[in-house]
C-alpha cells in the first residue's frame, strides 16, 4: 500500500515527462499490475485532457479583440512620446537628468525670490475669503465639469450615428469614412482634454462610459478612408453590444 | 522581438496578435472578470513595448512576457483593491483525501456539454491557491515547461513540481467530486 502512495505521488510527473528513467519505469511497471493505481492515472489523465482544452478561458473574439493589436500599436506609439527614454542609451538619460536638474534648480531659485517679496495686504484676507469661496467654486466646478461631459458625449452620440449611417461610396463596395475619422481624432484629442473634468466626483459614472469610448474612437480613427461593409457592421455590432447609445442617453438626463 | 526593440510597430502588433490569447489565459483565472482580464492583457503588451530594450536575447520570451503579464495583474488588484478570488485551500485538502480513497468515477464531466464542463473547470481553477493556480495557468495556457515556469516564478524547480502536482490533484478532487452537484450518483 505504501507503494501505492509514493507512485501515485509520481503519476503527474509520470505525465508530463517529468521523471527520470528509473521513476518512469517504476511507475510503469506498477500501474500494470495494479488495477486501483491504474484507475488513478486515468483519472488524471482524463483532468489533463481537460486542461488542453483550448477553448477554457478563451477570451470572446469581438471587434474590440480583433482590433487590439492596432489599438495598442496606436497607444504605444502615442504614449512613447512621454515615456523615459529606456530605447536612447545614456546620452538621453544624461540629457533627461541634465534637464530635471536645471528646472530643479530654477524653481528652487524663483521659489526664493517670491518668498523675499512683502507680503501682499490681499494674501493676509485671503483665508478669510477662502472658506467661503471654496464652496461656490467646487459648485462651479461640479456644473462646468457636467456641461463639459454632457457636450463630449453628445458630440460622441452624434459620430456613432454618423458612422453607422455611412452611405457615401467609395470603389469596390466600400463606405468613405474619411469625415468620421477625422472627427474621431478630434473627439480623442478633446477627451484628454476633458480628463481632468472626468475626475470629478459628479461625473464618475459618465467617466466609465468617456473611457469605453475612447476604446472605438481609437478604433475608428485608426480606419482607412474607405472601409468594407463589413468592418462597419463589426462596428455597429459592438456598438449594439454594448448598447453605447442607450448609455450616453442615460448618463446626458442624469448630467 | 528584435524588430519590436528596433520601433518596428508593424512587428508588434504581429507579436500582439500572436500573443494575446495566450497572455489572456493565462492571467484570466486571476481575474473575477473578463473585462479585468482583457485590461491586464493591454496593460502587459504596453508595458512591454516600454521595457522592450529590457530584454535579452539568451533569455526566454515567454518567460518574459508571462513575468510583465503575472506583475500587471498584481499591480491591477493593487490599484482596484479587489480581493483575490477564494482560495479553498483548506476544502480542496480534504477532498484531495477524499478522492484518494473514491473508487473510479464515472467520467462525471465526459457526460455534460463542453460549455459546462469549462464553466465547471474554469470555476475549479479560480478556487485553487495562487501558486499553484501560477503553475496551471502557464503550463497548460501558458503552454511552458516547467524550468521556464521556475524562471517566471522565481522558484526552484521541485516548487514548480510540487505545485502542478497539488492543483492536478486538487482538480481532480474538486471535479469529481461534481458529480453529486450534477445529479450523478
Amino acid at each position: 500500500m505504501s507503494e501505492c502512495k509514493s507512485i501515485r505521488d509520481l503519476l503527474v510527473l509520470h505525465f508530463e515527462g517529468e521523471l527520470g528513467d528509473e521513476e518512469d519505469r517504476s511507475v510503469t511497471a506498477h500501474l500494470s499490475t495494479c488495477a486501483a493505481c491504474r484507475a488513478e492515472a486515468e483519472d488524471i489523465r482524463t483532468v489533463r485532457g481537460w486542461l488542453s482544452d483550448p477553448g477554457l478561458f478563451a477570451p470572446r473574439n469581438d471587434y474590440g479583440w480583433q482590433m487590439l493589436p492596432e489599438a495598442l500599436a496606436a497607444r504605444a506609439r502615442a504614449e512613447r512620446k512621454f515615456w523615459l527614454p529606456l530605447s536612447y542609451g545614456s546620452a538621453g538619460w544624461a540629457l533627461s537628468i541634465a534637464a530635471t536638474l536645471v528646472i530643479g534648480f530654477g524653481l528652487i531659485y524663483w521659489a526664493g525670490s517670491r518668498a523675499d517679496r512683502p507680503v501682499a495686504p490681499t494674501a493676509v484676507m485671503a483665508p478669510v475669503a477662502a472658506s467661503g469661496n471654496a464652496a461656490f467654486l467646487g459648485r462651479m466646478y461640479a456644473a462646468h465639469a457636467r456641461a463639459a461631459t454632457s457636450e463630449y458625449l453628445a458630440a460622441c452620440q452624434d459620430l456613432l450615428v454618423d458612422t453607422l449611417r455611412a452611405e457615401r461610396n467609395c470603389d469596390e463596395r466600400k463606405y468613405d469614412v474619411s469625415a468620421e475619422v477625422t472627427r474621431a481624432r478630434d473627439l480623442l484629442h478633446r477627451k484628454r482634454l476633458l480628463d481632468p473634468e472626468l475626475g470629478a466626483p459628479e461625473v464618475a459614472r459618465a467617466k466609465e462610459l468617456c473611457d469605453e469610448l475612447e476604446g472605438f474612437l481609437l478604433n475608428l480613427s485608426l480606419s482607412e478612408k474607405c472601409e468594407s461593409r463589413d468592418k462597419l457592421l463589426r462596428m455597429e455590432h459592438y456598438v449594439r453590444k454594448q448598447q453605447l447609445l442607450l448609455r450616453i442617453r442615460v448618463l446626458q438626463g442624469e448630467l | 522581438m528584435s524588430r519590436v526593440q528596433k520601433g518596428d510597430m508593424a512587428a508588434y502588433r504581429e507579436l500582439v496578435g500572436h500573443y494575446q490569447a495566450k497572455v489572456f489565459r493565462v492571467i484570466r483565472s486571476f481575474h473575477r472578470t473578463p473585462e479585468d482580464a482583457m485590461e491586464v492583457v493591454q496593460d502587459t503588451f504596453l508595458k512591454l513595448f516600454v521595457a522592450r530594450d529590457t530584454w535579452e536575447h539568451r533569455t526566454s520570451f515567454c518567460a518574459w512576457l508571462y513575468r510583465i503579464a503575472i506583475n500587471a495583474s498584481i499591480d491591477r488588484y493593487r490599484r482596484s483593491d479587489k480581493g483575490m478570488t477564494t482560495s479553498l485551500e483548506d476544502m480542496l485538502e480534504g477532498q484531495v483525501e477524499a478522492s484518494a480513497v473514491c473508487r473510479r468515477p464515472e467520467d462525471p464531466l465526459e457526460q455534460v456539454s463542453a460549455t459546462e464542463r469549462r464553466r465547471i473547470l474554469e470555476d475549479a481553477i479560480g478556487r485553487l491557491p495562487a501558486r499553484q493556480r501560477e503553475v496551471i495557468s502557464l503550463r497548460y495556457f501558458g503552454e511552458m515547461q516547467l524550468e521556464e515556469i521556475a524562471q517566471v516564478l522565481r522558484c526552484p524547480l521541485g516548487t514548480v513540481k510540487s505545485n502542478l502536482h497539488k492543483a492536478v490533484i486538487g482538480l481532480k478532487g474538486i471535479l469529481f467530486g461534481q458529480r453529486e452537484a450534477l445529479g450523478y450518483e
